[in-house]
């Protein structure tokens, strides 16, 4: 193992872990059951609270993707399904060899990929507002035009919320380092998801694979991937649970924490799979 | 001193709910706004402008490629050039070939290499990355640009410089046989010029290569900047920079008295700077176009290029362009030349919505009234500028 000690921030321990060569900043808490939270593009490196309810339960590790955040960049890169072999490798340092996949936005892409490589590996899979397929006919904006003011407007559906959440993206221009990271994000989110626009056509031509029970979870108001992207998944992936939560946007692990939780325990607590 | 036209084509006719909006004119202004009818007249006459300058004794034309935008008509540079072998005797600078955006440098390679033979050895052939907003143009991925750039690049000079066939396999292109038919005329091949807005990078790899690096759009700080940094860069790769080495292009306008000429131009300049180059910075400065350093550096700032924000009368004064009468503009560009070292100088006559007597006349007194007394300087250099750049690949 080559994890470094971990430093206490509260609720969940920092630490370095290195995979392959690559540093990756690890944020996790808990024990138990593994669960692996895969997160989003606008994901700036933080402990999303419902992380602190779940690891009531599991040993939820939270790494910054390679690129992202706190950990380095990684040769080799370029795609989302390379991602999927790093996060395979990521299970393999950890020693970790059966894991609950939960993955956000560009987190959920991953997540669903990774689990038609080695699908014995996931013992259950969450999606929450997965990018990662394409649906015809339901209008997306494009998240590489749009300002970081733009962006968070994008995010939220509760109007307090979305207020907060312009504030932040206004107050990067007086924290230069903030700034930095934010565009680091959008520089590696641009090379996996600039094209095809954050999704990979072969994905769906592989998805039969996936064996873990599969929890499809979106907010209803959801205007970055509309809900029309959790039926395409659902068509998809004719076995899985959809959950809609109700007055959530893009984010409903952090907009609805509570509502979201909910459907999240209920689903994790059931029996493995048949 | 050796002299350039430069010419945008841009498209002027736009409807008065785009011009006094805060919309973009690139990638999604509708081409429902472009009329073909005008269109065709406009080439007529641009085309008739370009030829001007070659009939007007300067040392050259230059021509540029941009997408989906009234900013300019050229999408392809090599089209338009193609148009103007026949017509002139000149040089010809095609600025450039935006090679990142083509799925195949190889086609590249083929068109200038058939412009420089048919022109008999007349061709300049620029490299550029393209502009961010042109990454949406193409859907492609900002974040290999420079990458592609300078592979690209390689692949090009090699195919030129080496007999072929041979195989390429780099990172973004990987082909079993490059030939290319026909090679160019002028060995060991074209000049190559690279424009740029000054960016630390391109300005040293300019200077490595001994390519004519042309500083476009800039306040006269940053021409500076550039061009010292290209003079240090080339000392430290071993060469003393030649003058003619050093191009600016400015959009410039000559007129009778200064007061007309700042007048008229600062109306085709604010169409220029506020309405043809206006997009939102995240279009301009797409995501890994820049390096996380400059674009930190470049979307923080408040103002700029594409904020449809400049004032005309400020952007004379502090050098992003040049209007005056014929005495005066011989008196800037002589103190500017002696303050920042250029040998190469492209006018931008033609810019936003100058019309075309005021091009032709503007055109005219520069020719006859300035372009003289410049020639002198940077004198040294003129035989120079005749020998091929040495490839240093």
């Amino acid at each position: 193992m080559s994890t470094v000690p971990a430093a206490h921030r509260g609720d969940h321990e920092e630490s370095d872990v290195t995979v392959r060569g690559t540093r990756v900043r690890m944020l996790a808490a808990g024990s138990g059951t593994p669960l692996l939270y895969l997160h989003g593009s606008g994901d700036l490196g933080l402990w999303p609270p419902a992380l602190t309810e779940l690891a009531k339960t599991h040993r939820v590790y939270r790494p910054d993707h390679p690129g992202f955040s706190g950990s380095d960049d990684k040769d080799g890169i370029d795609s989302v399904h390379d991602l999927a072999f790093h996060y395979l490798d990521l299970l393999d340092e950890l020693e970790v060899r059966e894991v609950v996949l939960v993955g956000s936005s560009l987190g959920g892409w991953i997540a669903a990929d990774l689990a038609t490589i080695e699908p014995r590996r996931v013992s259950r899979l969450v999606l929450v507002a997965a990018a990662g397929v394409r649906a015809e006919d339901v209008p997306t904006p494009d998240i590489f035009v749009h300002s970081p003011v733009e962006l968070a407007e994008l995010l939220y559906h509760d109007d307090d919320l979305k207020a907060a959440a312009v504030d932040r993206a206004r107050g990067m221009d007086g924290d230069p380092e903030l700034f930095e990271r934010y565009l680091r994000n959008q520089i590696a989110t641009a090379h996996l998801g600039w094209n095809p626009y954050m999704h990979d056509p072969k994905l769906p031509h592989r998805l039969h694979r996936i064996t873990a029970p599969t929890l499809i979870l979106w907010g209803a108001r959801d205007r970055l991937l509309p809900v029309g992207y959790a039926h395409r998944w659902a068509e998809l992936l004719p076995k899985a649970e959809t959950a809609i939560v109700d007055d959530a946007g893009h984010l409903p692990l952090i907009e609805r924490p509570a509502a979201a939780l909910d459907v999240l325990r209920t689903f994790l607590g059931r029996g493995t799979r048949p | 001193m050796r002299f350039f036209g430069f010419h945008l084509m841009p498209y002027p006719y736009l409807p008065e709910s785009h011009l006094s909006g805060g919309e973009s004119s690139w990638v999604t202004l509708s081409n429902a706004n472009f009329d073909p009818r005008r269109g065709h007249e406009l080439y007529q006459r641009y085309l008739r402008e370009l030829v001007y300058y070659d009939e007007m004794g300067f040392d050259g034309i230059c021509v540029n490629e941009h997408h989906q935008t009234a900013y300019g008509l050229m999408p392809s540079p090599n089209v338009t050039a193609a148009l103007l072998v026949p017509q002139t005797k000149g040089k010809i600078a095609v600025l450039g070939n935006a090679i990142p955006l083509r799925d195949h440098p190889m086609r590249v390679a083929e068109e200038i290499a058939m412009l420089d033979v048919i022109s008999g050895g007349r061709i300049i052939s620029g490299f550029v990355r393209g502009i961010g907003a042109e990454y949406h143009t193409f859907s492609m991925d900002p974040t290999g640009s420079r990458e592609r750039f300078y592979e690209a690049h390689d692949l090009i000079i090699k195919s030129w410089t080496e007999p072929g066939p041979f195989e390429w396999y780099g990172k973004h292109y990987k082909l079993r046989n490059v030939n290319p038919w026909p090679r160019p005329l002028q060995q060991p091949h074209p000049p190559i010029w690279s424009p740029s807005q000054g960016s630390v990078e391109t300005v040293d790899w300019s200077a490595r290569r001994r390519y004519t690096y042309v500083q476009t759009y800039s306040e006269i700080d940053t021409v500076k900047r550039a061009f010292d940094g290209y003079r240090e860069a080339a000392e430290r790769h071993g060469y003393t920079a030649r003058p003619d080495q050093l191009g600016w292009s400015i959009p410039i306008y000559v007129a009778d008295t200064d007061e007309q000429a700042r007048r008229e131009a600062a109306v085709h300049l604010g169409f220029l700077f506020n309405a043809l180059m206006r997009m939102p910075k995240d279009l301009f400065f797409p995501a890994g176009y820049l390096t996380l350093k400059s674009a930190t550096r470049v979307l923080s700032a408040k103002r700029g290029l594409g904020s449809g924000a400049n004032d005309p009368e400020e952007l004379m004064d502090r050098g992003y362009a040049l209007a005056g009468s014929p005495e005066t503009v011989r008196q800037r560009l002589t103190e500017y030349q002696r303050e920042l070292g250029f040998g190469t100088f492209s006018g931008i006559f033609q810019f936003g919505s100058l019309g075309h007597e005021e091009f032709l006349r503007s055109v005219t007194l520069f020719a006859e009234q300035v372009m003289p007394a410049l020639r002198p300087l940077a004198e040294d250099d003129a035989s120079a500028s005749a020998a091929p750049s040495p490839s240093t690949h």
